[in-house]
């Protein structure tokens, strides 16, 4: 279920999912997987391709995430947040 | 004569709308279902300039696609009853995504003011936006309000009326999407328009166009019904296929990027950010309430103390109003002491039995909860409890918000079946209220600690305890693979902390209480005249003779045992209360008594709950999960006694 920790490759870029994000790291999202009324979900949400996102707090035990996006601040759950695959940006902790 | 608009207010969920519907209708409101849903449906009415105002409060949602019920019933709303003005409140610290719900409002070509909202909020995060740019470049009035001081209000109400009369004429902003997505919008609308004119009489044809590209499945299915829909249905998918080959992702996805890039590039337009915003106390609370470790203690004081709350208040009420009541059916049976008693006295107390429990019972312990529940609600604390809990919750197939239901459920089934509706689609809703029925509420507690807990021992007691949390982990699991749906994680906002407003709890405490006791009373009183017209006929005696095989032969009970399992329905504590009546306690095995409170706590959980969930989710469903716990409960209880035997012998 839970795909937290694998990284996967796309166009020699390295890309991970918002899960791997360290706190207080930002990314880029660039897809969202998963069924389509969750892709739609995280669309409508604000979390649409090409938007920045910042992890802001994991949970523990491999619980929920809290991300910015579009100046809100949304609660995302662990197999959720795994679903998006976002691109780190630099200088700024990446997993 | 006094001319009547109707006015409803859509927007986001933690925007403030309901505290906007409040001053608009003060206590002159009532709080329903949407018919067949478990939709809250909140109405009021006030007058200003002359004219009576029906104000409707629909449900805040993110998104009006097809996605929760509450998305559904608010754009039928908007769409088919045509209200006079939509009042789009609108959070002015969160510009961006709450302009992408306006532009939906736009699709549906709604008269829609905005109420920009919590611009006091925004000012102190050092956000201020330029309200006549906004207006301009959306082409419709809006107007800057503090929801939370009244600011604003007046201002707002006299833009409506000017709006309704035609004396404000709008010029809403005319949406267009990027090249590739526009092209195919403006193809399927002319098909749209050529083909399905009596569905373009009821929703505009460029919304019909875009919702058709989005694979709303909603639409979807209307379009069908229509001569013709299938031609468009099909078109639609074509160009939809090829929108997504071109991006790569699914179309509604592609829809909402659009969407999104005109909502930020007009937020970016209109917002001047001043200083950077400093950390606030809101956000030193949020620090701390959702840490890793130190959140959970945190919690499990708000739990307790709530439950407290709710035991205390609830228990000292609950005493309070059956002395009352108590004494007001000894005055009416007095009265009726002319008529003959076999008669009256099976009416006086079903009838009464139903209210005494009625008020005794649930009311003393709903009122504190919702009390408690508006407090948590109004203070954004439940969406912080839901973060915590929805790695533990997710063991039981629901997800964090499920946490809520399931904690009120150790008090009062009532209450926590009617906290389900926190859960976003009906699935999920009905999960959580299954599970909820099996968690063991107070009177089942006292059932468990009065019976098995005293003479078997508390070491009995605790292993009942964790029976049932075995049990409702397992069985929420296997609704949660047998339920069709696609299952939700966890997608929450994360509202600020604010300071919940004494008149608002209020508010809402009273419009729900007013709601449980329209609804929920009669069913109990109906039911408890059931039992005691039973018993007066000497039907009970038969149902006893007839159940025999399963009291004492399956569970290996007294046979008399069945007179309270049956009564229990009316009040579980009331279970133990006969038995002892009927047999002395002691004389039981501990092997008995283990059985009967395990019965007792599975169980259908009692009419009052029963009611909750007619009222919740329809006859048929309530009568599922009746059943279903029934059959478990006989199920185990037999199982249990059984194995019992074994190892007592």
């Amino acid at each position: 279920m839970s795909r937290s920790g694998k990284r996967l490759r796309e166009n020699e870029e390295e890309l991970c999912t918002l899960t791997d994000l360290a706190e207080g790291g930002r990314g880029i999202i660039v897809k969202t997987q998963g069924g389509f009324g969750l892709v739609r979900r995280l669309a409508e949400m604000g979390l649409t391709p090409s938007t920045e996102v910042k992890l802001l707090k994991k949970g523990s035990f491999g619980g929920p995430v809290e991300v910015e996006v579009r100046g809100v601040t949304l609660a995302l759950g662990h197999g959720v947040a795994s679903k998006v695959l976002v691109k780190p940006l630099k200088d700024e902790g990446n997993g | 004569m006094a001319r009547r608009l109707r006015v409803a207010l859509a927007g986001n969920a933690n925007v403030g709308k309901s505290v906007i519907f409040n001053q608009l209708t003060g206590l002159n409101q009532v709080i329903g279902n949407w018919p067949g849903k478990t939709v809250e449906k909140a109405e009021g009415t006030l007058h200003f300039k002359g004219y009576t105002i029906r104000v409707i409060d629909l449900p805040g949602t993110y998104s009006l696609s097809a996605f929760s019920i509450e998305e559904i019933v608010s754009r039928e709303y908007i769409a088919i009853e045509k209200p006079d003005v939509i009042i789009n409140v609108v959070d002015a610290s969160a510009l961006e995504r709450n302009l992408y719900f306006t532009l939906q409002l736009l699709e549906l070509e709604a008269p829609v003011v905005m109420a920009l909202n919590q611009v006091d909020f925004a000012a102190k995060k050092g956000i201020r936006i330029n309200v006549e740019k906004l207006s301009e470049i959306l082409g419709i009035p809006v107007v800057p309000t503090v929801a939370i001081t009244g600011s604003g209000i007046n201002e707002l109400l006299t833009t409506v009326v000017a709006l309704a009369s035609g004396e404000i004429k709008p010029k809403p902003l005319k949406i267009r999407f990027g090249a590739e997505v526009e092209k195919r919008v403006q193809k399927l609308q002319k098909l749209v328009e050529k083909r399905l004119p009596r569905m373009c009489a009821i929703y505009p044809a460029r919304w019909i166009a875009i919702k058709l590209l989005e694979k709303d499945e909603d639409v979807a299915s209307k379009v069908k019904n229509y001569a013709g829909g299938t031609e468009a249905l099909e078109y639609a998918e074509k160009q939809a296929a090829e929108l997504e080959k071109m991006h790569g992702e699914q179309s509604p996805v592609i829809l909402a990027s659009e969407r999104y890039s005109i909502a930020s590039k007009i937020a970016k337009e209109v917002t001047v950010t001043i200083t950077p915003p400093r950390i606030s106390l809101e956000q030193k609370l949020d620090t701390i309430t959702t840490h890793k470790i130190l959140g959970y203690p945190i919690l499990i004081g708000i739990l307790l103390a709530t439950f407290s709350l709710i035991f205390i208040g609830g228990g000292f009420l609950s005493s309070f109003l059956e002395t009352v009541v108590s004494d007001v059916s000894t005055h009416i049976e007095a009265l009726l002491a002319f008529l003959p008693q076999e008669v009256v006295k099976p009416l006086v107390n079903g009838v009464f039995g139903g209210i005494v429990a009625g008020i005794t019972i649930a009311l003393p312990y709903i009122v504190p909860f919702y009390i408690i529940l508006a407090l948590l609600e109004d203070s954004g604390y439940l969406p912080r409890a839901a973060f915590l809990m929805d790695n533990f919750m997710h063991k039981m197939g629901l997800h964090g918000k499920a946490f809520i239901p399931l904690v009120l459920g150790y008090g009062c089934s009532v209450p926590a079946c009617i906290g389900c509706r926190i859960m976003e689609t009906e699935r999920e809703r009905l999960i959580a209220a299954f599970v909820v029925t099996l968690v063991p509420c107070a009177a089942r507690t006292v059932v468990i600690l009065g019976l098995v807990g005293r003479y078997v021992g508390l070491h009995a007691a605790l292993a009942l305890y964790i029976f049932d949390l075995a049990l409702v982990f397992v069985l929420g699991r296997i609704a949660f693979k047998v339920l069709p749906g696609e299952p939700v994680g966890l997608i929450m906002e994360m509202p600020p902390y604010k300071r919940p407003l004494v008149k608002n709890v209020l508010a809402k405490t009273w419009s729900r209480t007013k709601d449980f006791v329209c609804v929920a009373f009669p069913i109990i009183v109906a039911g408890s005249l059931t039992i005691t017209i039973l018993d007066a006929t000497g039907f009970i005696g038969y149902i006893v003779a007839g159940a025999r095989p399963i009291i004492s032969g399956w569970l290996g009970l007294p046979k008399v045992a069945g007179v309270p399992l049956i009564f229990g329905v009316l009040r579980k504590e009331l279970a133990l209360i006969l038995l002892s009546e009927l047999v002395p306690l002691e004389t039981l095995s501990a092997a008995q008594m283990i059985v009967f409170a395990l019965v007792t706590m599975l169980y259908i959980p009692c009419i009052a709950t029963i009611a909750a969930l007619l009222r919740e989710f329809g006859l048929k469903k309530a009568a599922v999960i009746t059943i279903v716990n029934v059959t478990f409960a006989l199920f185990f209880g037999g199982l249990v006694y059984r194995l019992l035997l074994l190892f007592t012998t």
